[in-house]
Formats: C-alpha cells, sequence, structure tokens
C-alpha cells in the first residue's frame, strides 16, 4: 500500500510536468495587474458602495459603528490611563514610575520576586530604548484586546467544552481563523470598522478568541472526571457543577489559555499597525518604509522584550497555583509583609507619577537608541558589505534550479493542469473527500481570476517551506536528541518567534535586494523556530525502549535518526511541515512589500488604490484558500499515516 | 496556601484600589499644566511614511504647536482610500501631501474629504536608470534605445527578459503598459516599497550594475545620488488628461501635489484651517528637511532646523 502510495504520486508528478512542459504558457489565466475580472470589479463596487453606507445604512448607524465607537472609547480609556495624555493635561493618569510600581507589585504579587524582577528590567529596558510611550499604547491595545478575547472567548469556551454539538459547529471556525494570514483581514475589517484602533482591537480578536476558545473548552473537557461524577451524584445542578468543580479545577489551564491569549494578541502588535494601530508597530513600519534598520531593530526589540514580558509574568502566575507545598505561617507572614510594604510603595510610586514630572513623564535623557541602532546599523552594514556576494550567488542559484522551474511548472501550466495535479495529490494523501475539497477550492481561486498570481504566492510558499524543513528538520533533530542543544537554542527560537517579521525584512531586502527570495527567506526565518520547536518535541515523544533497543542492537547513530526516530515521529513531522507551510505563506505574502508579487502585492496594492480594492479582497480570500487547500491535504495525510 | 492567596488577593486589590483612587483625586502635573489654549483646536495629522511626506507633515505639525497653541497628534497609516475613510470617520484631519490625482474624489462628493490647494511642491515621475549607466551608455535615456540594452537588466527574477523595477503599492504606476505599448522587452517588477527601490539604486550605483526603476522628485534619494536627474528616461510626450485610461506609450505627468483635509477641520476654519490653506513650500525646502532625516536627525530636529531658518515663511502661513 505505501509502495504504491509513492508510485502513484510519482507518476502524477511525471504526467503534471510532462503535461505542462506539451501545454506551457496556454491558459495561464494571467492578467495585467491594473485590469480588473468581472468579479472583482463587482466586488470593488460593492466596497465602495458599503463605505458610501456608513453614514446611511442602519447595519452601520445601529450596529457597526456604535460598536466601533466603544471599543475605541475601551481602548482610548486603558491608553489614558498608561501611555497618552488624558483629557486636558499633558501626561497620562499614571506615569512610567506609576507603571513600573504596578507591574512590580502585581507581578510579585502572583509568583516571585524574580520574575518581578525580570518584569521590570524589561519594562525600563524598553524606555531605556525611547520607546515608553509606544510600549505602553502596545500594552493597552494588548490589554484591550486580551479583556475583550477573554470576556467573550472563556464563556464560549466553557460551553464547547460542555458540549460536544457547539464543538463541532466551533472548529472548523477555529481551524480556519488559525490559517488565515494576518495581512488578509485586515482590509476588509478596515473596510466595516474604518482605520483606527477599533479595527486594530477586532482584527487582534479575530486572531486570539479562537485560541481562548480552544485552550478553555480543553481544560474542561480533560478534567478528571471523579469529582464532577461526584458533584453529580450529589444532586448538584449543572450551574453548581460548573461554578464549584469544573470551572475551579480548570483554573489553571484557563489561566494558560490567557497566557496564549496574550502572546497572540502581542504578536499583533505590529502588523496592526498597518490599519492605524497606536505602539510598537509605527516604528517597526516606518523603519521599513524609510529603510532604516537601526530604527527598526530598536524598536523590534522593545517588542520582544514587552512579548518576554507579558509571557513570564502570565505563564508565572499560571504556575504558582501549582505548587503543592504547603507554605508555613512564617513564609506566609513574611509575604504579607513584603506585600504591604510594596503595596505602599507602589501607590507612593502612582502618586509621585501624577505629580512629578520626572515621574511622569520617561527622561529623554535616558536613552540607549542610538547606540543600539548605531550597533545594529554597523552589524548591517558589515553583513551587506561582506556577505552580499554569498547572498546573491545563493538567491541566484535557488531561483535558477527550484523556483524559476517550480514557477514556470505551476504558473505557466494551463490552469486545469495544475488543477487536476493538485486534486491527485489530494486523493493520493488525503483521499476522496479532502480531494473533493481542494477540487472546489482551487475552482473558486480560478473563477475569481486570480489563478496565475495564486500559483506566483504558491511557487514562493513551496519553495520556502522546503528551505524552512530542511533546516527545521536538521535543527529539530538536534535539538531532541541534546538537552544541551535545546538550552542553547531556546532563547533564540523564543526570539525569532516574537520578533516580528517586518524587522528583518529590511535587512533581508539588503540582503537579496527587491526579489522573491526576499519574501522567502524572511518567510523561512519566520518559520523555522515553530518547525524546530514541533520537530524536537516530536523526537523527544519517540519511546525510550524503541531507541534503546536499537542502541543495543549497535545502530550508529545515524541509523537511529533515520531508521527509528523519524520514522516514528512521521506524524509530527508532517504536522510540522503543515505548520511551517502555513507560517511560511503568512510572511511570504508580506513579500509584496519587498517585490515578491503574487497576491500580497494585490491585497497591499488593493489597500491604496480605489481601483484595486476588490481585486484586493479577492487577492486576501485566494491567500486563504490556498492555505486552507494545503492544510486540509496536509492534516488528512496526517491523520492517515498515524 | 489557599489562605495566603486568598489574603494576598484581597491584600493586591485593596493596594490597586488606593493607586486608582489617588490618580483620580489628588492634585497633579496633569491639571497644571495643560496648554494648547486659544480657539485652535485639537487635530490629527495623518502621517504616511515616506520622507518627503514625513518632513512637510512635521513642519507643519510643529508650527501649529508652536505659533498656534493647537494640540495635534501624528497617525502613521498607509495613504489613499484607508487615510480618506479615517478622515470620513474623523480620526484624521489633514493629509498635507497627496499624489493621487483625484483618487479621492469618491470621497470628496460625499463631503467627506476637502481639497485645500496645492502644497507647493510638484511631484515628477518617471523611469530612472542607475546614473553610472548615463555616461557609459549616453543614448539609454531615449526610450526608443532600451530595448538594445535589455538583456543587460536580466536578473533571476524576471523571466528572461530585462527587469523593470516599478514603484511601490499606492504609487501611481503604468509600467505594465509602458512596457507593452513601447514594445519593450522587459518584465515588470512590482517592488512594493520606497526601501525596495533606494536599496535598488544604490547598490547598482555602488557595484556599476544595470538597474532601471520606478523614482520620483522630491526625494531624498536624489541628495545620495546627485546626478539621478539626469537619468530619467525620455518617453513620447504626454497625454495625461485621464490617468487611467493612459496609453502607456508616453511618460508620467508632473503632478501639483494636493492637500487635502477632513470637513471637521474645513468647517471649523479656526488658525489650523487658514495654516494649512496657506502652508506651501518648495521641492527644495522639503528635500532639505528629508535629507536631515535620513541623515539621522528626529523629525523634530528637522522640523525645528527648518522652521528656525525660515521665520518670514512660517510667519506668512501663520498670517502675523
Amino acid at each position: 500500500m505505501k509502495v504504491r502510495k509513492s508510485y502513484l504520486l510519482l507518476a502524477s508528478v511525471t504526467v503534471w510536468i510532462l503535461l505542462g512542459r506539451l501545454l506551457n504558457g496556454t491558459h495561464t489565466l494571467q492578467i495585467a495587474t491594473y485590469e480588473n475580472t468581472a468579479f472583482t470589479t463587482f466586488v470593488g463596487e460593492r466596497a465602495s458602495d458599503l463605505r458610501g453606507n456608513r453614514t446611511e445604512s442602519p447595519a452601520f448607524i445601529y450596529f457597526f459603528n456604535p460598536l466601533r465607537g466603544v471599543i475605541d472609547g475601551f481602548v482610548q480609556m486603558i491608553r489614558n490611563l498608561i501611555a497618552v495624555p488624558a483629557p486636558n493635561s499633558l501626561i497620562p493618569i499614571i506615569g512610567w514610575l506609576g507603571v513600573v510600581a504596578i507591574v512590580a507589585f502585581a507581578v510579585y504579587a502572583t509568583s516571585q520576586w524574580r520574575t518581578a524582577l525580570l518584569s521590570v528590567s524589561l519594562l525600563l529596558a524598553c524606555g531605556a530604548l525611547g520607546m515608553w510611550q509606544f510600549t505602553m499604547d502596545s500594552i493597552a491595545m494588548t490589554l484591550a484586546a486580551v479583556l475583550l478575547s477573554l470576556a467573550i472567548g472563556i464563556p464560549l469556551g466553557i460551553w464547547a467544552g460542555l458540549s460536544d454539538r457547539v464543538l463541532k459547529i466551533f472548529t472548523p471556525f477555529l481551524d480556519l481563523a488559525q490559517i488565515l494570514p494576518t495581512l488578509v483581514y485586515m482590509a476588509p475589517i478596515a473596510l466595516v470598522f474604518m482605520i483606527g484602533a477599533a479595527s486594530a482591537t477586532i482584527a487582534t480578536m479575530i486572531y486570539s478568541i479562537p485560541i481562548a476558545i480552544r485552550i478553555t473548552s480543553h481544560a474542561i473537557r480533560n478534567l478528571n472526571k471523579a469529582p464532577v461524577e461526584a458533584a453529580e451524584s450529589m444532586g448538584s445542578t449543572n450551574m453548581q457543577k460548573l461554578s464549584k468543580v469544573q470551572i475551579p479545577m480548570a483554573k489553571q489551564m484557563i489561566v494558560l489559555g490567557i497566557n496564549q491569549t496574550v502572546m497572540a494578541a502581542v504578536s499583533f502588535v505590529v502588523i496592526a499597525a498597518l490599519i492605524g494601530a497606536p505602539g510598537l508597530g509605527k516604528p517597526v513600519i516606518e523603519a521599513l518604509i524609510i529603510r532604516n534598520v537601526g530604527q527598526g531593530f530598536v524598536a523590534g526589540f522593545a517588542v520582544v522584550f514587552l512579548a518576554i514580558l507579558l509571557d513570564r509574568s502570565t505563564s508565572a502566575a499560571a504556575k504558582s497555583q501549582n505548587s503543592f507545598i504547603p507554605a508555613t505561617a512564617k513564609q506566609i507572614k513574611t509575604k504579607r509583609i513584603i506585600l504591604i510594604v510594596a503595596g505602599i510603595l507602589t501607590v507612593v510610586s502612582v502618586f509621585l507619577s501624577r505629580t512629578m514630572l520626572w515621574a511622569a513623564v520617561w527622561p529623554k535623557e535616558i536613552t540607549i537608541a542610538p547606540q543600539v541602532a548605531k550597533v545594529t546599523n554597523s552589524a548591517t552594514a558589515w553583513i551587506l558589505d561582506n556577505l552580499t556576494i554569498f547572498t546573491v550567488g545563493f538567491k541566484d542559484l535557488i531561483s535558477y534550479s527550484i523556483l524559476n522551474p517550480l514557477e514556470t511548472q505551476l504558473a505557466a501550466s494551463p490552469w486545469y493542469v495544475t488543477v487536476g495535479m493538485i486534486v491527485a495529490l489530494a486523493i493520493i494523501i488525503g483521499g476522496t473527500r479532502v480531494a473533493i475539497l481542494a477540487f472546489v477550492l482551487s475552482m473558486a481561486i480560478v473563477l475569481s481570476g486570480l489563478w496565475y498570481e495564486a500559483m506566483l504566492t504558491l511557487t514562493q510558499t513551496i519553495v520556502g517551506c522546503l528551505l524552512t524543513m530542511i533546516v527545521g528538520l536538521a535543527l529539530g533533530i538536534w535539538t531532541g536528541r541534546s538537552n544541551r542543544a535545546q538550552k542553547a537554542l531556546r532563547p533564540f527560537l523564543d526570539a525569532g518567534q516574537t520578533l516580528p517579521a517586518f524587522v528583518y525584512l529590511v535587512p533581508m531586502l539588503g540582503l537579496f535586494g527587491p526579489t522573491r527570495f526576499t519574501a522567502i527567506a524572511t518567510g523561512i526565518v519566520y518559520a523555522i523556530p515553530v518547525v524546530v520547536k514541533i520537530v524536537s518535541e516530536g523526537i523527544r515523544a519517540v519511546p525510550h525502549t524503541l531507541v534503546e533497543a536499537a542502541t543495543a542492537a549497535g545502530s550508529t547513530a545515524r541509523q537511529i535518526i533515520t531508521k527509528v526516530q523519524l520514522p516514528a515521529a512521521k506524524k509530527t513531522i508532517l504536522l510540522a511541515t503543515n505548520q511551517g507551510l502555513i507560517y511560511v505563506l503568512a510572511v511570504v505574502v508580506i513579500g509584496g512589500f519587498v517585490g515578491a508579487g503574487g497576491l500580497g502585492y494585490l491585497v497591499i496594492a488593493g489597500n491604496s488604490k480605489p481601483e484595486l480594492q476588490g481585486k484586493g479582497l479577492i487577492a486576501g480570500a485566494a491567500i486563504l484558500l490556498l492555505g486552507v487547500i494545503f492544510d486540509r491535504i496536509m492534516q488528512a495525510g496526517a491523520r492517515r499515516s498515524s | 496556601m489557599k489562605s495566603l492567596f486568598g489574603r494576598r488577593s484581597a491584600i493586591v486589590t485593596a493596594a490597586i484600589a488606593t493607586a486608582l483612587v489617588l490618580s483620580g483625586c489628588g492634585s497633579s502635573v496633569n491639571d497644571s499644566a495643560s496648554e494648547g489654549s486659544g480657539d485652535c483646536g485639537s487635530y490629527a495629522i495623518a502621517m504616511h511614511a515616506w520622507g518627503g511626506y514625513t518632513a512637510s507633515a512635521q513642519v507643519i505639525a510643529d508650527v501649529a504647536r508652536q505659533e498656534l497653541g493647537c494640540t495635534i497628534t501624528q497617525t502613521t497609516l498607509e495613504e489613499g482610500p484607508v487615510t480618506y475613510d479615517a478622515m470620513e470617520a474623523g480620526t484624521i484631519d489633514l493629509i498635507i501631501e497627496d499624489w493621487g490625482g483625484g483618487r479621492w474624489q469618491e470621497w470628496a462628493d460625499r463631503g467627506a474629504v476637502v481639497e485645500a490647494g496645492e502644497n507647493g511642491n510638484i511631484g515628477i515621475i518617471g523611469m530612472y536608470v542607475a546614473p553610472w549607466m548615463v555616461e557609459k551608455y549616453p543614448d539609454i535615456t531615449d526610450a526608443k534605445n532600451l530595448n538594445k540594452y535589455a538583456a543587460m537588466f536580466k536578473t533571476a527574477d524576471s523571466g528572461g527578459k530585462g527587469a523593470w523595477f516599478e514603484g511601490p503599492t499606492g504609487y501611481t504606476t503604468i509600467g505594465e503598459k509602458m512596457v507593452s505599448a513601447n514594445k519593450l522587452n522587459f518584465k515588470v517588477i512590482f517592488s512594493g516599497s520606497e526601501a525596495a527601490l533606494v536599496d535598488g539604486f544604490l547598490k547598482a550605483e555602488e557595484n556599476k550594475t544595470p538597474f532601471i526603476g520606478y523614482a520620483w522628485q522630491p526625494w531624498t534619494l536624489h541628495s545620495k545620488l546627485p546626478t539621478l536627474e539626469a537619468a530619467r528616461v525620455k518617453f513620447p510626450a504626454n497625454d495625461w488628461s485621464d490617468p487611467a485610461e493612459a496609453s502607456g506609450l508616453s511618460d508620467y505627468p508632473s503632478t501639483p501635489l494636493q492637500k487635502l483635509m477632513s470637513k471637521k477641520l474645513n468647517d471649523a476654519n479656526d488658525p489650523f484651517t487658514s495654516l494649512v490653506k496657506n502652508f506651501s513650500w518648495t521641492n527644495a525646502d522639503q528635500n532639505g528637511v528629508a535629507a536631515d532625516l535620513e541623515s539621522g536627525m528626529t523629525a523634530e530636529e528637522a522640523a525645528s532646523k527648518w522652521i528656525a531658518a525660515n521665520a518670514a515663511t512660517v510667519a506668512a502661513w501663520v498670517g502675523k
């Protein structure tokens, strides 16, 4: 069966290549960038109507506009508290000293002094980078989005945790939200809610609510059955069971869900600036546009610090509830005294930050931003001066050997040949149901008129995913087999996951120029950490007995990897490939900013050119469809392989 | 453990509550320090992220703050529809430089966006080769000769043709039409951002590699490549009555850049409204401030340097 499958794959690829060669350049559905199809024109006109209706249509007057007003007001309230001058004043309600004190106190109270110290240092570092106000804006935006996400996500998650039917209804949406590249839904949201904090908050929530729902329902579902049954047998009502047993038991897992929700919201900080979010995204995007690598990194570091701060403080809170060693009376007493003292200090700091200018506004003199910018600028300059020869050579090698042939095969073949190939692939890997889905979605892209552009994007995604997997597998196997390697790589992986892709888009541009490969390289850097983590977990999950048996039988390390660990971790590796593909896709489309063309360029162009608006919206939808097609095929493949 | 946590959260709550109460009352610098007196309101200026725009916007923002006492916020966002929408929503009041030949019409018809006249800068757009090429191949600046050199411009991404680097998204571009109407053996590559073009031109000039790309005036790149203007490729004469219908045979026209304001700002008719209407400066002014920005000055520093050196112009703008 397995042999037959790979033969089938080989055969269909051969047929595909032959047909592609034979019919090269016919029915490619290529249209000029400025041209619209009947469908994109139609969508563009509807979008314009929507704009015109914003002041008249009841849906806007009674629903969207008030909703925008409420969310805007909520965000503004939090911003006034810590970030921007409150009404009729020059400073926010709580100045920097007050914020630092409150964070220190809150973190210390919920976990331990070490985490509190770390949080304070990170916060001060953001200030020293000259990013205090931007950081506070980002915290305010994150806070607003997280609070709203949890307010919606936790109840829905509990509901989905209690009812199988609800979970079944939610699941496709939850899956979809995880595939959805962020660039895609910003335009539709901005169309309805207009540019600004409200749109940015809603866009962030679309990303973070599914995570809150998923983890909460998971927490409720995986509870120890005994106490729940005990409560039932004692005649508790459902409400009592939920509030007295299930939620308290699931509390720690739910706090972990809060942590994940916060992280999802933070990862949105930069890209949300494209639709007017205040905060750290602003300097990052400016740096891209004026090509200031140093400034980009200064702001990028602040994003990373903020992410670490929020991650450590929320995950520490989750851990501290899990301590099984009861505190002694003395410990409790000491802690309480320290807390009272710290509380008084906090109150004093807040008071100072409202009365003293030095404690209210971050002192401009305390800054390391110029130094950091200078160091990163000169490091980048050195790299550009000395490595460009290699990077350009590497870029050309990949372009001529993989990228161009694959692009010819995918984009220059007739559309029906490529659609046929995708469907054949889906049948062989995932089965009939997936194949039908793949066919329908591919045809939707064809009918939208953006098939050619979609194939350009697909080419870049596949090449990016391929390179990601080569590096990711190597590093994943290494970290999976060695604790020391994992420890050494962990900080880089964490930073890589939080550093916004926009930050290194500019240096990549310097290394590879305005080309498709710049987009691919950026996608690779973005996707590698997650692939490494998944692969490494997969390798670690391989039962020790298997490895030991192989070692006892005298296998070499290489044999153990190729004959034991990799086959045993096959499913995880397939899932890692899927994640890699989705991550690369999400970033490759940002490559529209740096000459990569394809669907991403159309999305960006649609934002700024009214006549291409419809095309941009459809391009966004096409990116999503591409993501869904490949996600479904891979998921089905992974399921079958287990 | 349970009791510790319970007590602890009580203390936390109490402390935070006290902090909040304190921040609610208490005499603070807030109340004493409020500025922005007079009859100028509070407005938001759109900050589009290209160097020239930043220069103009920072100067008018600082003049408004210092001379008129307005409260000005500066919001970074993308040009075009996104910003017109924001003006309609009331979150943006001013675009100080719009290149987009009437693309705001739909919004102007609804009264959401009001034209506030030209800002004095003249936008010039064109296709430029890397300046070193002009010396070596003097006839390259005539579009008719481009095909002769097309093979030189080949890259890994241009599918066997010359690579033609088109302007950033949102800018007026007709590259595809120019290529097909003039039967040029080039492939249009959408650079997507200003950074990509700057990078392309600078690297080409430094390494003496061939490059043809979209460029414009006023633009800070000209301060780095002083001979760039001479490297403009000339296309047959213009007919640009309708940009959307331009045949592509012709070159880009010169565009007087526009100021656009929100209905709110227009209706307010306060000192800031008249400052906006009066604001006008030359390409040289803008390039100077933008060059300072590029060389590492902050926007505020660069703007105050210009304001200090041009007191008379500023006085004329604010009508003093």
